[in-house]
């Protein structure tokens, strides 16, 4: 039996968290979202002109779909550099959106949008203190997510590849050992995601879900890719809980050999 | 004294310092309607401090509002 995906006290359907930028229009934006059977999605905060009526359209629309959905938001801290600034981000985004989950982003380099592990551990120490509930995006560093894990953080984020790049899982040796040394912490794969047979690796090995944008978002029928990232997860998991047979040097024939027409003993 | 608003600068002709309140009131045509959070110089203002936080010459007000995000 497939279990459900349990967030911090909250069990939901479906184990793909997904991303609400990038779409064509914010028609297609729900709708992606909705094929998706996704009940985590996530969203920012930035200035903007109160005059223009688009960042007050997009705001509805995520409401509804939370609302159709019995789903949940998820802010993220984009942007930020430094610890104090995504703990600022954190607090108003509870504020605005009566949440204490956050998906903790804290950005150290501008080329790859690698996350600065040390500004991460400050702020995850922060906001756990301050009675957030955590959701790092970090690298495929076991030790770091070790780290995130003893303060407290019970979902842990490691990336397959930088954001927005669809390179897939650049390094399956990381991952593979991180799901093996935090067997009790939730594993989301997180960021890089390009193909639905990515998604469907991840689970393989025993993740607890896979959180993307890009790959929905920019994809040539972003509907279509969201119910094929469904499918891709669903199969995954029940890859991972039906038990992948081991692997073996040297070949063996499927279909019996013992008395077939042409059989020769040696 | 000068204040600003989402980087925009605004010259206020009183000496006094003003409220976030009195800023929002500047920047929002309906503060009201709007869903959004403050912070003051980098830290957070809850809602419940708009009335008796006060910018002073020089301070940066950010207002944000929500958007998409991956």
């Amino acid at each position: 039996m497939v279990m459900s995906l349990n967030i911090y006290g909250q069990n939901l359907d479906s184990r793909l968290l997904i991303g609400s930028a990038l779409y064509p229009s914010p028609q297609i934006m729900k709708q992606a979202i909705l094929a998706s059977g996704s009940q985590v999605v996530t969203l920012s905060l930035k200035r903007q002109n109160p005059a223009e009526q688009a960042g007050q359209q997009i705001w509805q629309y995520l409401q509804e779909i939370v609302a159709q959905t019995k789903g949940h938001l998820l802010p993220n801290t984009a942007g930020c550099k430094t610890a104090k600034e995504a703990v600022t981000l954190a607090k108003m985004s509870r504020e605005i959106f009566n949440t204490n989950w956050v998906k903790l982003e804290v950005i150290g380099d501008d080329y790859n949008l690698q996350p600065d592990p040390i500004e991460l551990l400050s702020a995850t120490e922060t906001l756990i203190k301050d009675g957030f509930k955590v959701l790092p995006y970090c690298t495929d560093d076991l030790v770091l997510c070790q780290r995130l894990y003893d303060l407290g953080c019970q979902v842990i984020m490691p990336w397959a590849s930088p954001i927005g790049t669809g390179k897939g899982l650049m390094n399956p040796y990381n991952l593979e050992t991180i799901r093996m040394r935090l067997p009790e912490a939730t594993l989301i794969l997180d960021a890089g995601i390009g193909k639905p047979s990515d998604a469907c690796l991840a689970m393989e090995m025993g993740y607890d879900g896979v959180l993307l944008n890009s790959a929905v978002a920019l994809a040539d029928n972003p509907v279509m890719m969201a119910k094929a990232f469904a499918l891709a997860l669903q199969a995954g998991e029940q890859g991972y809980v039906g038990g992948v047979m081991e692997q073996r040097q040297t070949a063996h024939p499927s279909t019996p050999t013992l008395d077939t027409p042409f059989w020769h003993q040696q | 004294m000068n204040i600003h608003i989402n980087g925009k600068a605004y010259p206020l002709n009183h000496e006094a310092q003003i409220t976030v309140t009195a800023a929002l009131a500047l920047h929002f045509i309906e503060p009201q309607q709007s869903t959004f959070a403050v912070a003051l110089n980098g830290d957070f203002v809850a809602k419940g401090d708009y009335d008796t936080t006060r910018l002073k010459n020089g301070d940066s007000l950010d207002v944000l509002l929500p958007i998409q995000g991956g």
